[in-house]
């Protein structure tokens, strides 16, 4: 064995990089405060554990990246945490990269070490770059959109905009080869830039050193990083690392339902590390737009990127750099104060986004004629998103049905609308088999069922004519539709809400119109209001099908092993002690 | 310099207590990486571990059906198409099976799942020679689909049916291939 591991260090230059890694004497010894580093290293590293297990489940195309990765999260055992633990870690990565550069700031690190600074700056741009081009993958609304306004204002940037919004987009929509370059670029690009410059990040502080404390006196002592600050960097990425699986189980992502152009109800707004640019760039206004595209963020990173250059000053001590902490407290309050102000903004309204050519959408003076209180909306049938054709997919069935309607222009209600029993006999739409967004599903509730449905589904407005005399009512639901596996349950209310039902009667002045058939409702706002008529009955619809195992189980779990461990390891502690001090007595 | 000065003054008495000390301390961190770097790993690979090693539940069975036997001729093996709607983990479009039918009388069919039970692969019948015949590795089946030849495990794989009015129905489903027990895949 020994001869063995000789022939490979003979050939292999195991023991050079070993010391690379973790011999340094560290002036002022080990601290806690030097950890945030390895902690972002950490976080890298599952983010490549996780995104990597994705890969195995996710598919980046238009019409089912959506649904694959909500089959990674309900159906494949700890799916979850998988997903939970990538959403978890990226937004871990972006706060601990932050809070990492604060550090190196105060202490005045970087005055010792401009090159791992330049280096830094990339890594945060880069970091960034990741958090943008990750969330569109899902194909989710919040991502879609996130997707579809961060490339337009790439778009504004003067001379420049133009090609890089469709070196993004891979032409000028939102489309299959949009997020396809959102794949390559987070997947294939970036992240490999990633975890090359933290290894030239890494490899420039064990060249050039390491800060160390402020006070030039407490610089003289030193510690080892082995096994000193290895320990203390270990004990912080584990706290990190727990909190990842604390928020995993207690905080999963919610599910913002399909994309959707066509849902005017979501309101898109940008996860909270891109807020500062959201409300930066409301000031720049007209002819000023691209200017604050190109130069607000610009400007953040140049400014990161001029400190060394600027700050020359030997001084370190932040109690004597004034200027330098005024600087810093203008920097962080300007992103803090933006931040905080887009956060508390209500979102604009969405502005349709209507790419060159295509026809302008009908679907707000569609949804007025319900507000104005039609419950039977007439003829006019919303177009179809170029983003996302559900009904167009999968080869015949209720597709080439959905076809000749929409071609037909028949509007719902009219008089093709089949029986209940007859609807229940018929083959489900797509929107049976999405995962949508209860919360969305209860705006759209509000605009399309609620005038016949009552408010909660509870209330059935009178329908003169019919057996019932009142629409069925959704709360509590009718048995024969109720089901505790959600996929059954959706599964069963979809063939109505996609095929529509005359309630048995004479002449019932109310019927349920065919909201799929007649394509007056996407097959993504279907998901939604199902996921919403499902939490209403007691149901979730993304309910963990195949969970591995319940998540609070896992993290009790995990907490006992812990704990177990810490008690163990501190009993060795006190017995060893107890030997030390016998041994000198 | 104010706290050099007790450090200084006890160097010759604690001096080597606390050099002994920092070894046993550093032992000690040594001990904690090595179990926490262990145990996170642990707690995130078993998982992830998991999320690999995860076979496809079966699918729910139910009849579809593929048509009607009536010109079908007797005694005579024929392939036919039929259109089923089977969930392929998130893809829930409609799928063309395909399936060997062998009408006996009008009330009586044997259907052969279309997969060789060597590996997989489509087998073909040969009217000439009277037997089905794998491409890939040469394995023969006569018409009650015994293996007569070939590397195949087992004898073909029929599948549960019906008739009703004419119309067949068959529950479609797949089966481990290469082994010589006919299990649901």
């Amino acid at each position: 064995m020994r001869g063995l591991w000789k022939w490979f260090a003979d050939r292999w230059p195991f023991y050079p990089l070993r010391d690379l890694l973790l011999k340094e004497e560290i002036p002022g010894g080990a601290s806690f405060a030097y950890t945030l580093g390895s902690s972002v290293l950490m976080i890298f590293t599952l983010q490549i554990a996780s995104g990597i297990l994705q890969l195995f489940y996710y598919v980046p195309t238009t019409d089912h990246a959506y649904d694959s990765v909500s089959y990674l999260r309900t159906e494949v055992p700890f799916g979850w945490l998988v997903h939970n633990m990538h959403y978890w870690g990226a937004q871990a990565m972006v706060l601990v990269v932050v809070l990492h550069m604060l550090r190196v700031y105060i202490w005045g690190a970087y005055k010792k070490t401009p090159l791992t600074w330049f280096i830094g700056v990339a890594l945060i741009f880069i970091t960034m770059a990741m958090s943008f081009t990750g969330a569109p993958l899902i194909w989710d609304q919040a991502g879609y959109w996130a997707g579809e306004v961060g490339s337009s204002i790439a778009g504004e940037v003067p001379l420049i905009g133009g090609i890089q919004k469709i070196i993004l987009r891979g032409g000028e929509t939102m489309g299959q080869l949009a997020l396809s370059r959102f794949f390559a670029f987070h997947i294939w690009v970036f992240a490999p830039l990633l975890a090359l410059l933290i290894g030239a990040h890494i490899a420039a502080f064990r060249t050039s050193g390491v800060g160390g404390p402020w006070v030039e006196e407490k610089r003289k002592r030193t510690g080892p990083f082995w096994p000193d600050q290895a320990f203390k960097d270990l004990v912080t990425a584990t706290v990190v690392f727990l909190g990842l699986i604390t928020l995993s189980v207690f905080f999963p992502v919610s599910f913002t339902g399909a994309a959707d152009t066509l849902n005017t109800s979501y309101i898109p707004k940008p996860e909270w590390n891109f807020l500062f640019l959201y409300q930066a760039l409301k000031y720049f206004k007209g002819p000023w737009e691209p200017i604050g595209a190109a130069g607000v963020p610009a400007a953040f990173i140049i400014l990161l990127l001029a400190v060394p250059v600027i700050d020359r000053y030997p001084e370190r001590n932040p109690f004597r750099r004034p200027i330098a902490m005024a600087c810093l407290a203008a920097y962080v309050g300007v992103l803090a104060v933006l931040s905080i102000i887009g956060y508390l903004s209500p979102g604009l309204a969405q502005m349709p986004v209507i790419a060159p050519g295509s026809p302008p959408r009908q679907s707000s003076s569609y949804l007025m004629s319900v507000a104005q209180g039609a419950p039977v909306p007439t003829g006019v049938v919303p177009h179809t998103s170029n983003a996302r054709k559900p009904q167009e997919h999968g080869r015949g069935g209720e597709a080439d049905r959905a076809g000749k309607a929409g071609q037909r222009g028949a509007p719902p209600g009219s008089q093709s609308l089949p029986s209940e029993e007859k609807a229940l006999e018929e083959t489900t739409g797509r929107a049976a088999f999405i995962i949508g967004s209860a919360e969305n599903g209860a705006d759209l509730y509000e605009e399309e069922c609620v005038s016949c449905h009552g408010p909660g589904g509870k209330d059935g407005v009178p329908n003169p004519g019919s057996e019932d005399g009142t629409v069925p009512p959704l709360n509590p639901i009718d048995r024969k539709l109720y089901d505790k596996d959600p996929k059954i349950f959706a599964g069963n209310i979809d063939k109505i809400i996609q095929h529509g039902s005359v309630p048995e009667g004479p002449h019932p002045a109310l019927r349920m119109p065919a909201w799929g058939d007649s394509r007056s409702l996407t097959q993504q706002k279907i998901a939604n209001l199902e996921a919403y008529i499902l939490k209403l009955n007691g149901v979730n619809r993304a309910q963990l099908v195949h969970p591995g195992m319940q998540p609070k189980s896992f993290l009790l779990l995990v907490g006992i092993v812990y704990i177990l461990t810490l008690l163990l390891l501190g009993g060795l502690r006190s017995k060893r002690s107890r030997k030390a001090d016998s041994h000198e007595e | 310099m104010s706290d050099t000065v007790p450090a200084h003054g006890n160097r010759d008495e604690t001096g080597r207590e606390r050099e002994d000390d920092s070894v046993t301390r550093r032992k000690f961190f040594k001990v904690v990486i090595g179990v926490t770097a262990f145990l996170n790993g642990l707690i995130l690979g078993i998982p992830f571990l998991r999320a690999i090693i995860n076979p496809a539940p079966l699918q729910k069975l139910s009849y579809t059906e593929v048509g009607d036997i009536g010109s079908l001729p007797i005694g005579e093996p024929q392939d036919m198409n039929f259109a089923m709607r089977s969930g392929d983990a998130y893809r829930h479009e409609e799928v063309i099976h395909s399936v060997w039918v062998v009408k006996h009388s009008p009330a009586e069919v044997t259907v052969f799942s279309p997969i060789c039970t060597h590996l997989g692969c489509h087998y073909k019948w040969n009217p000439q020679a009277g037997h089905f015949e794998c491409p890939c590795h040469g394995s023969v089946f006569t018409i009650t689909g015994k293996v007569i030849g070939g590397p195949a495990p087992r004898p073909l794989d029929t599948l549960p049916h019906k008739l009703e009015k004419g119309k067949l129905f068959v529950e479609w489903e797949r089966f481990k291939v290469g082994v010589s027990e006919k299990v649901r895949a």
